[in-house]
């Protein structure tokens, strides 16, 4: 316990500094607001078209299929890591051919998430 | 067995995923006859599934997998009961009206892959995979019952069996990492010895069980798990609500079977005992009675037929957990038997509402008015149902008595005489249910008197076999008697 101490140390100086900087500038600053200052910062021209679109659904797509393939990725990982050893006893045809099944299952899937057009952009 | 050599026992297995990627790679590259090739290659996958798990009779009972599989009769027989649930949702699918705009590729993989999950779940034999194979059973049925999409009640339906289904994984896991922190094992013949060297706390283990078992409930929609059924099932395209009543029901108990008798039951010279000192039997005998109740009062105001038979589905549940309370050898192999003829019974009573809804569009009482005097189909497919209904009550000469008659046997042998009870009167109320139905067939007038249109040859051809059938086995019921009470050895 007495570790963990210096990290609780450390949130509680960083919370209270910061919180510190925003309580005294608000009691203390000027207060002078506008129509101009608080209209929505865009580089200094006037703010063009709508605050809130539509949220196009092909980022989700695109995100749930790179959340299949990036844990394809983190099996893989350790099976590199260890694929040498695996030679060394001898099981190295073996070990390949069960990562080179489960690679062409997703494979597979990638086919037919490309045939489907899933990932399209337009 | 280590899992280099237990991949040989996982042939089945093997054709189901290689059976998958053909349908991916089928679907990708038929253009045209996309919607009669899925199909197609979804049969032959479960054929070849069915042979190959005969197949695997030759070898002899084990565990695989470093001990998260096992590998036993009562396996391979509720493999074969899942391939032909499968075989015949198949048949269902193919010219029901609910599935007109439906992406047949994309529905047949669903169903394979569910097949798959119900597959892994009968014969898991470690908690971890319990949850995994139950999820695997969950998700593509959670996506099957949307299937229609732009239906309101279709996603109405998927809606609630995803929110439902996720707490009652979510409460399944919860009581898992209890059993895990009493016991410290995962595996379920481990727990077993675990609870018979070391005292527990007999309310711990209790309450974890209760969590545990509540997936294992909803997924039989049991009471108090069974909300989501009548919406869920009413709303799914109806091939699917057939495969749910009676694919995920039949996996669940198997592996309510199996966690409560491998983990929690000690087999002694004096018959079985409790493990743990958790009065189970005594649980799910109360719950027992509680779902065949409510089932069975709930149906009696229902007009759809859809909704109907959800509520007697339930009821049904209600009284295979019977069997499940009366913790004997025989009661498990009187919930196999009548696993077997509720298959039959919901798949053909479900099929004749499929083939009167796609020539009248309506699943509604009042479509089904006059249907005897209908034509000649009309008249065989009220004959047909009338041999359903009466089979799911429980007459004789049907099925439905000889699978009624060895679980309230078995029931009596244990002594849980109040039990035996509630479910006969259960099984006089929901005879008015099902006897309304024959009688708005046989005596009610036909408003629109058309005869009705030949329907889909497979269509015909399953419901004349499952009719037979039901009538066969409710007089010549030994064969099957013979099957399930072999079935009944399973290894810890």
């Amino acid at each position: 316990m007495g570790e963990y101490v210096n990290i609780i140390l450390l949130f509680v100086f960083g919370a209270v500094i910061s919180g510190g900087f925003i309580v005294i500038s608000y009691l203390l600053g000027p207060s002078n607001k506008s129509a101009a200052k608080g209209m929505p910062y865009e580089c200094g021209v006037d703010p063009v078209g709508e605050p809130r679109r539509q949220f196009t659904v092909k980022f989700c797509l695109v995100a749930m299929i790179f959340i299949v393939f990036d844990i394809e990725v983190v099996f893989l990982y350790p099976w590199a890591v260890l694929f040498k050893e695996f030679k060394e006893i001898g099981m190295g045809v073996f070990a390949f051919i069960e990562m080179m099944v489960f690679v062409g299952i997703l494979a597979v899937g990638l086919l037919y998430v490309y045939g489907r057009r899933a990932i399209d952009w337009e | 067995m280590s899992n280099i050599e237990s991949l040989i026992y996982f042939i089945p297995e093997w054709v189901l995923i290689a059976m998958m990627l053909v349908l991916i790679v089928v679907d990708i590259a038929a253009k045209k006859s996309r919607d009669l090739a899925a199909p197609v290659v979804a049969m032959a996958a479960f054929v070849l599934f069915f042979i190959a798990n005969l197949v695997t009779l030759l070898f002899s009972p084990t565990s695989l997998f470093e001990g998260m599989i096992t590998f036993d009769f009562m396996g391979i027989f509720f493999k074969g009961l899942v391939a032909v649930v499968a075989m015949l949702v198949v048949v269902l699918s193919y010219k029901s009206n609910d599935l007109k705009n439906v992406d047949r590729p994309t529905y047949y993989l669903l169903l394979i892959a569910a097949v798959l999950g119900m597959d892994l779940l009968i014969v898991s034999k470690n908690l971890l995979m319990i949850y995994l194979a139950l999820e695997m059973v969950s998700i593509p049925s959670y996506l099957l019952s949307g299937s229609m999409r732009g239906d309101k009640k279709s996603s109405e339906a998927a809606l609630k069996y995803v929110i439902y289904g996720g707490v009652a994984s979510g409460v399944m896991v919860y009581g898992m990492s209890w059993i895990y922190g009493i016991t410290g094992e995962l595996g379920l013949f481990d727990v077993y010895i675990f609870l018979t060297s070391n005292p527990v706390n007999n309310v711990a283990i209790f309450i974890a069980l209760l969590f545990t078992i509540a997936g294992f409930l909803f997924k039989v929609a049991s009471v108090p798990f069974h909300m989501w059924c009548p919406d869920v099932y009413e709303g799914s395209p109806t091939p699917i609500t057939a495969f749910l009543s009676v694919g995920p029901k039949a996996a669940g108990f198997a592996i309510l079977i199996r966690f409560l008798t491998s983990g929690f039951m000690a087999a002694g010279e004096n018959g079985w005992e409790v493990v743990g000192g958790v009065t189970w039997p005594a649980l799910i005998a109360i719950l027992s009675a509680a779902t065949m109740t409510w089932g069975n009062f709930a149906a009696l105001r229902q007009e759809n037929l859809k909704r109907l038979l959800a509520y007697s589905s339930i009821a049904h549940a209600g009284y295979i957990l019977m069997g499940l309370a009366a913790f004997s050898p025989r009661a498990l192999s009187a919930v196999f038997f009548y696993l077997v003829i509720y298959v039959a019974m919901n798949i053909g009573a479900f099929l004749v509402v499929i083939m009167m809804a796609n020539q009248t569009g309506s699943f509604m009482l009042e479509s089904f008015r006059g249907l005897g005097r209908r034509g000649t189909y009309g008249a065989a497919l009220a004959v047909a149902m009338t041999v359903f209904l009466f089979s799911l009550t429980g007459m004789p000469p049907l099925a439905g008595f000889a699978g009624k008659f060895y679980l309230f046997s078995a029931v009596m042998e244990s002594k849980l005489y109040w039990l035996a009870l509630v479910g006969v009167l259960n099984s006089v109320v929901s005879l008015y249910y099902y006897a309304r139905v024959v009688k708005t067939m046989f005596l009610d007038e036909a408003e629109a008197g058309e005869p009705v249109a030949k329907p889909f040859m497979g269509h015909s051809v399953v419901v004349a076999v499952l009719a037979a059938l039901i009538v066969y086995l409710g007089i010549f019921w030994n064969q099957l008697v013979y099957l399930t009470s072999d079935s009944v050895q399973m290894i810890r």
